[in-house]
């Protein structure tokens, strides 16, 4: 039928179905159709199956159409093996503790090295009992367990061997009661110990560490599993309160902590500059005013280039925000690259004195005022012109002498600083005047 | 964890029959003209090669097509004939799979595995993936539709040789189906002597009654929530009781193939079904279940054992299973793959419980009521009718087709409801309430 080829609309499991009693209606109907949305599943309910109910499936006869299985047979030891000693309760029997727990029933069974070493052992000395040798075996786990429990060395997992820690007199000692001559004693622990040794674990079972959660061997079994706890959705998982969320979110509140010290610290280096550099400009106006002042008093005439010098040093002056530089003496570095400043244009000597004086003053009054006669500079060494050559370093030239004068205002005077820098001076950072004018200053 | 159970149905499908994935191709007639010129030169190329396929001697004395899956030198090896063969019937499922004495094999209808070797190389250049993923799906044998091939073939490698041959379990001495993982202490030993009760297990009969002197159980070591009659089931918490549980598991992997001991059983419930006497209770199944389960799982492993299948218990534990959801207000759905045997048991389950409601209901009854009235989950009652050929689409709209005639069949079919669980006999309260 060509027309079951369309698909029929889905099943909804909510949508109360009608029932149909009787198959005619579906016959008559030929519209009807099977529902074959879904792949049939293997139909083992064959109504012509043969009913063979009692069939033992040990029996060699076979129905063709069961599913043969291995066969079993009976134990003729049963009835001794077990004995008659059960009498049900007439209440729903309760669960007692774990065997572990109970105490005195001794969890381990001798396997087959444990009886061919006692039979071996039995011939050559006395005889030791194997429920006795059953006993002895349990306690030195038990022993050996707690003993590795006080050294902390127990792993949640099989990592690598377990050591014996239990030794032979402590052993000896704790299992007094159990009265053993101590040369079987002995023989039992070594024994013990070298089983342990070659097994590498516990030989009781219920003390043998798991394998670890990442082992894939397939012949490795009962690894721990932590049920892990999923939520919904993803978003929910991302949000999970875990420890190492936890973890994270503390390592943030610390980033944020720190970030935010950094920042006051800067921001109060930053209003430390401001004010610095307030100041200064306050100290530039009252030298401008000063300066222009003395300028109509002496000469009449203003100085064009002359403003310039200053602030080109004083924004060098301003870095040392930014230098580890704490020199007491801001040492002016001679810049090659106006070798002919205007300084060269100042006319008398009496103002570059001034001028000096209030520069020296101002350079100084960050840190504190040096007592001009104390002797500095004990780690500086004189310049050496020939080295200075070999660097390409030509010091600068000698401010040319006005006509009139004797001597030149000032002369530059080179030295190598502590930490190997080279200084030009051009005045005596001793005495605080122009080199070459100290002999006038102080006569 | 694999699901099986073993089931009590004497009707049980027609799986044996069509399980065969390669019959011998060549006809009868071609081989025995072969044999009759190389039967003497077979002689000279033994030991078999693994892979050859033969004619194997079954325990109904007629010959069966067997695959070699291993060998090894027999105790007494002196010649190439002193081997001994591990072989796959290849009409059965992997449960009987067996060690062989040469003598059951008969030589003159070996053939090399050569065919499919060569065939393999050569198609595989040329099959695109999805068309070699296509035979390889068909190559997988009845029972294990759930696993892709893959892993299917890894499972069969791993756990392609029993390793324990038989158990001594109380009364009976049992031959196993299948590879169980047992600490490596255990593996020189092909028999395994089980205390009955706490299921611990020693490689000779002294031990075992040495053990049985002072082994103080006489039933599960956990709470009795049913009684019925002799029949009692013992709930046991894995967690409190994890040798137990772990013998249980070593011990039920032996009869499960798709059953993984990968992890631990603290988070499982075993709920032990015994039959009571003066000797004490004696386990003839269980099955195991997740504490908590996010699929709704109400079942991960079920086993019924060998002596006491065909007997109606298996039935008996898959509907204590549901009875246990209805109490927690939860449906439920066994966990996957389910084994041939389990797949019948739950088939025939869901098929009686559902037609017996179908056959009172007198209205209109959607899937999610079922669902509701009997803990099934909707998708298994869907596949359940479906597969009955009892939901049809007729005038635009899906309707329940519930002849009475139809439906008597089918419940024939589905075999005898086992034994009854009696709801007012439970005492019990699930799990996390407990805690």
């Amino acid at each position: 039928m060509n027309r079951l080829s369309f698909r029929p609309r889905p099943l909804d499991i909510h949508k109360k179905l009608p029932i149909v009693k009787s198959a005619r209606e579906f016959e008559d109907d030929e519209t009807t159709l099977a529902l074959r949305a879904a792949p049939p599943l293997p139909r083992h309910s064959v109504p012509e199956l043969a009913a063979d109910v009692e069939a033992h499936p040990g029996s060699a006869k076979k129905n063709e159409q069961e599913i043969p299985t291995p066969q079993y047979d009976d134990v003729d030891t049963y009835d001794r093996d077990y004995t008659r000693t059960f009498a049900q309760p007439t209440s729903y029997i309760r669960a007692r503790g774990a065997r572990a727990e109970i105490g005195e029933f001794v969890e381990y069974d001798l396997d087959n090295e444990d009886e061919d070493w006692l039979e071996d052992f039995n011939n050559e000395r006395i005889n030791l009992n194997p429920e006795k040798l059953e006993i002895l075996l349990f306690k030195l786990e038990i022993l050996d367990l707690k003993a590795r429990e006080r050294a902390g060395i127990i792993t949640p997992t099989f990592i690598g061997p377990v050591p014996v820690i239990l030794q032979l007199d402590s052993a000896m000692e704790a299992l007094q009661y159990l009265s053993v001559r101590y040369t079987v004693f002995q023989a039992v622990y070594n024994y013990w110990k070298a089983k342990r040794e070659q097994w590498q674990k516990p030989i009781l079972r219920r003390l043998q560490p798991p394998p670890p959660v990442n082992d894939t061997n397939p012949y490795n079994v009962f690894r721990p599993r932590e049920k892990a706890y999923r939520l919904h959705t993803r978003r929910m998982q991302r949000r999970e309160n875990s420890v190492q969320s936890f973890e994270k979110l503390r390592l943030i509140q610390r980033n944020l902590v720190q970030a935010k010290m950094l920042m006051d610290a800067l921001i109060k280096r930053e209003e430390k500059k401001r004010e610095a550099m307030e100041c200064e400009v306050h100290l530039r106006r009252i030298q401008m005013k000063y300066k222009h002042e003395a300028l109509l008093i002496d000469d009449g005439f203003a100085l064009s280039g002359f403003q310039q010098v200053p602030s080109k040093f004083g924004s060098s002056d301003d870095d040392y925000a930014d230098s580890d530089d704490t020199d007491t003496e801001q040492p002016v570095v001679f810049h090659p690259r106006f070798p002919d400043n205007k300084l060269s244009t100042i006319p008398s000597v009496r103002l570059k004195r001034e001028r000096e004086l209030k520069r020296r003053r101002h350079q100084n009054a960050w840190l504190f005022r040096r007592d001009p006669e104390e002797p500095i500079m004990l780690f500086t060494r004189p310049l050496d012109p020939d080295k200075l050559e070999m660097a390409r370093i030509r010091p600068p030239l000698d401010p040319p002498i006005d006509g009139g004068s004797t001597a030149p205002p000032f002369r530059c005077q080179g030295r190598i600083g502590r930490g190997g820098r080279i200084i030009f001076d051009r005045w005596n950072p001793l005495l605080g005047v122009p080199i070459g004018q100290e002999a006038s200053h102080f006569v | 964890m694999g699901s099986m159970e073993l089931s009590t149905a004497p009707e049980n499908g027609t799986a044996a029959a069509c399980n065969g994935t390669a019959a011998p191709p060549n006809g009868g007639v071609e081989r025995r003209l072969r044999s009759s010129s190389t039967s003497a030169a077979w002689g000279s190329h033994l030991p078999l090669e693994v892979g050859t396929r033969v004619m194997c001697r079954w325990r109904d004395q007629k010959p069966h097509p067997v695959k070699v899956i291993e060998r090894r030198k027999s105790s007494s090896y002196s010649s190439p004939a002193d081997y001994e063969y591990y072989v796959h019937y290849t009409e059965f499922n992997r449960r009987l799979d067996e060690w062989v004495k040469l003598e059951q094999l008969d030589l003159e209808t070996v053939e090399a595995d050569v065919d499919e070797k060569v065939e393999d190389k050569a198609t595989s250049l040329k099959m695109t993936r999805h068309q070699k993923r296509k035979i390889d799906e068909t190559h997988v044998e009845q029972g294990h539709e759930e696993l892709d091939a893959a892993s299917l073939r890894e499972h069969e490698e791993f756990t392609k040789v029993k390793n324990i041959a038989k158990i001594e379990l109380g009364k009976y001495e049992i031959d196993t189906w299948y590879f169980s993982p047992f600490p490596p202490e255990y593996n020189d030993s092909a028999k395994l002597f089980f205390c009955e009760f706490c299921l611990n297990f020693m490689k000779r009969k002294e031990q075992l009654q040495r053990h049985m002197k002072k082994c103080d159980l006489k039933h599960p070591p956990g709470d009795e929530i049913y009684r019925c009659g002799t029949l009692s089931m013992f709930e046991v918490d894995g967690k409190k009781n994890k040798v137990y549980g772990q013998n249980l598991c070593y011990l039920a992997k032996l009869f499960l193939d798709h059953k993984t001991l990968y992890y631990d059983v603290d988070l499982f419930l075993f709920y032990i079904l015994c039959e009571c006497d003066d000797r004490g209770c004696h386990m003839v199944g269980y099955f195991s279940k997740e504490k908590h389960s996010e699929e709704s799982y109400n079942l991960a492993c079920i086993l019924t054992l060998p002596p006491y299948q065909r007997k109606g218990y298996g039935k008996f534990l898959i509907a204590f299973s549901y009875e246990l959801s209805k109490k927690e207000g939860k449906v439920g759905t066994p966990e996957r793959p389910l084994s041939d045997l389990g797949l019948l048991s739950y088939r025939g389950y869901w098929t009686r419980v559902l037609l017996e409601i179908l056959k009172k209901h007198k209205s209109n009854i959607s899937i999610k009521e079922l669902s509701d009235m009997t803990a099934i989950k909707a998708d298994d009652i869907l596949s359940t009718l479906q597969s009955l050929d009892l939901i049809q689409y007729r005038k635009g709209q899906h309707v329940i087709c519930a002849d009475p005639k139809v439906l008597d069949r089918h419940l024939k079919a589905a075999g005898r409801g086992g034994l009854d669980v009696d709801v007012s006999k439970l005492i019990w309260t699930p799990y996390k309430e407990q805690g």
